[in-house]
């Protein structure tokens, strides 16, 4: 977009044509002449291109006044850019990475695969939202702060793997409470935790509900997924004797737990069965937490002036150059 | 100008020519420019060496003692100048101006008429006739001539851009002096449809032309571009004379134009001399004299 700020000094452009006028009509007596007695055989000559260059050389000068006054009428190019101003939700992801979530109920690989898959699919789904990341199986670790690079997020995610066996075991008040550890000096006006466990709460000194109970204080929801089909699931084992075997495990999900857990923070509780229902619950969360963005719009000027001064510059230059050589004209 | 002035220019113009006059141009001008012929004086007697073809018999004879004719050349000569102050003239590009090379010319020419005891008249024109002096004699009359014509062609005295009409000058001529005299035609013929005029007068009158030229009107050097005014007419225009096809085609011009006019005189029989500004006039001048008394004798 293109403007110039103070327009009215574009007015001045009526000079130009006074001045050439102006400059035509009284020529012959702004520069000097060398006289001669006659001109009588000399007007048998034909023209040059150089006389007739220098004749119009005068226009160079008009124009440099013309891009002058241009300068002066504050020319600006402005570009339209928007600014977000509405601050994202901050949100944890916190993860169950027990050996349970090694039950091959889920497809691709296992619960770990898809719910890390989904999860980055979540992540990818969301724009200017600080995202964190807990694990928690036996213990609970921060994997990641709240960030917006997405791509560092995502590759973390990638990483994460199932706890070692030392640490085995599910620490739902812990993996909560390390959340809310996250979330709670936050600014966000909308935090959130999206829990996703696959058992009982059977480790850890929190107890869920406490933890709850505190990201209630701190104003997060929690929104807890249970992930695993209904009845049973394959688990792989080790054998040192035949090698992998799949055991079946019935499948054991705390359900009342993280109700109550979602009720006490104003969350929701989801149930996950397959891939496909656990894609769908996270589409339901993204549309539950939209952020609402409000877009302030505004056009930024540059000022063009310098362009044009340097234009008539060069014009200038151009025109004292040509004037003192090519077109040095006597007297 | 004051009088003062005036004078210094004067008596500086008469230290210039006196030499020429006296010395250069002493013999050959009295013997150029001739009378109608001999007039008879007086008889005086038969002295020793005189032609016997001169003795008059019939006072002799009463005498008893010879007696010789005496003859003096009539010279009552009257020369006219015609002098060209157009602005035309103010120009040059060798020290002087042709109009200064001109009044010295004219001042030059009127001193050695009047040491011959020839009266001298001037008419000073341009597109008009601007000064007639009416021929006299006498050293007197020779200062005023210089004088008026001095003053006549001083800066504040000569309008600007006035052209040049020898037509004018000429039919005025004819009318003025009605016995034959000797015209001197002082101008650089930068002018057109004078030709009949000029048939006319030389028919009735010896005249002579005095061209009056600046090296710089026949050849132009390459100086770029330059913007020239018509001193005759104040126009402009812009000339550009650094190519060669240019510059040759303006001196071409001007060389043609200078055939014409010379083969015009020589038509009708009319002397003329051409006096560069950038050279001394005596030479010229001599050679001019020189070539009439050839002519004459």
């Amino acid at each position: 977009m293109f403007r110039f700020a103070n327009p009215e000094y574009l007015f001045l452009l009526i000079i130009i044509p006074l001045i050439a006028v102006y400059y035509l009509r009284r020529q012959r007596r702004l520069s000097g002449h060398v006289k001669f007695s006659t001109l009588r055989h000399l007007k048998k000559v034909p023209r040059t291109l150089k006389q007739t260059l220098r004749r119009y050389l005068f226009l160079l000068r008009l124009g440099v006044l013309a891009l002058l006054i241009l300068g002066l009428a504050r020319p600006q190019s402005g570009s339209k850019q928007e600014e977000i101003i509405t601050e994202g939700i901050d949100i944890v992801l916190a993860l169950d990475v027990s050996s349970s979530m090694l039950a091959e109920d889920f497809r691709p690989e296992n619960r770990l695969g898809a719910s890390k898959e989904v999860a980055k699919e979540f992540v990818e789904g969301r724009t200017n939202d600080p995202i964190g990341m807990v694990v928690f199986a036996g213990e609970a670790f921060s994997q990641c702060p709240l960030t917006l690079d997405y791509g560092v997020l995502m590759q973390i995610m990638d990483q994460t793997d199932i706890a070692p066996s030392e640490w085995d075991g599910t620490a739902i008040g812990n993996g909560l409470a390390t959340a809310v550890a996250r979330l709670k000096d936050s600014k966000a006006k909308s935090k959130v935790v999206i829990l996703l466990t696959d058992g009982e709460n059977n480790a850890g000194e929190v107890d869920p509900v406490t933890a709850a109970q505190v990201a209630q204080t701190f104003d997060i929801r929690v929104y807890t997924i249970g992930v695993g089909s209904r009845g049973t699931a394959p688990i792989p084992r080790v054998d040192p004797l035949f090698g992998k075997r799949y055991v079946q495990v019935p499948v054991s999900i705390d359900e009342d737990l993280l109700k109550r857990i979602a009720a006490i923070t104003e969350g929701q509780y989801f149930r996950a069965t397959n891939t496909e229902k656990l894609r769908e619950i996270y589409a339901q969360i993204d549309e539950l937490e939209k952020t609402k963005i409000e877009v302030k719009e505004f056009t930024k000027y540059s000022e063009l002036f310098i362009n044009y001064a340097g234009a008539a510059l060069l014009l200038l230059l151009l025109e004292v150059l040509l004037m003192n050589t090519y077109l040095r004209k006597l007297p | 100008m004051d009088t003062k002035e005036l004078l210094k220019r004067v008596r500086q113009i008469e230290i210039n020519i006196r030499g020429v006059v006296n010395e250069v141009f002493a013999g050959e001008y009295h013997s150029v420019f001739k009378g109608r012929g001999m007039e008879f004086a007086e008889v005086r007697e038969y002295q020793h060496g005189d032609d016997v073809r001169n003795i008059d018999w019939n006072v002799s004879a009463r005498m008893n003692r010879p007696f010789v004719k005496v003859f003096d050349e009539e010279r009552e000569l009257t020369v006219m100048l015609l002098f060209d102050c157009s602005a035309s003239e103010v120009f040059g590009s060798r020290g002087q101006v042709k109009r200064d090379v001109a009044t010295e010319i004219a001042a030059l020419m009127a001193s050695s008429a009047i040491k011959n005891n020839d009266k001298v008249g001037l008419i000073i024109f341009s597109d008009k006739i601007e000064k007639f002096v009416p021929p006299r004699k006498g050293r007197q009359h020779v200062l005023r001539v210089i004088r008026e014509l001095i003053y006549m062609l001083d800066d504040d005295n000569v309008q600007r851009h006035t052209n040049t009409d020898i037509a004018v000058a000429l039919e005025y001529l004819n009318q003025i002096v009605k016995r034959r005299a000797t015209v001197f035609l002082i101008s650089d013929f930068m002018a057109d449809g004078f030709e009949k005029d000029l048939q006319i007068a030389n028919k009735r009158h010896d005249l002579v032309g005095i061209r009056i030229v600046d090296p710089l009107e026949e050849k132009l050097p390459a100086v770029g571009l330059i913007e020239l005014e018509d001193l005759e007419t104040g126009e402009v225009m812009l000339l550009d004379t650094s190519q060669q096809a240019i510059r040759k085609s303006i001196s071409d011009n001007a060389s043609g134009e200078k055939l014409k006019l010379e083969r015009f005189f020589k038509s009708i029989g009319m002397d003329f001399i051409d006096i560069y500004t950038h050279e001394s006039y005596v030479r010229p001048l001599t050679k001019f004299f020189r070539m009439r008394a050839k002519r004459f004798h």
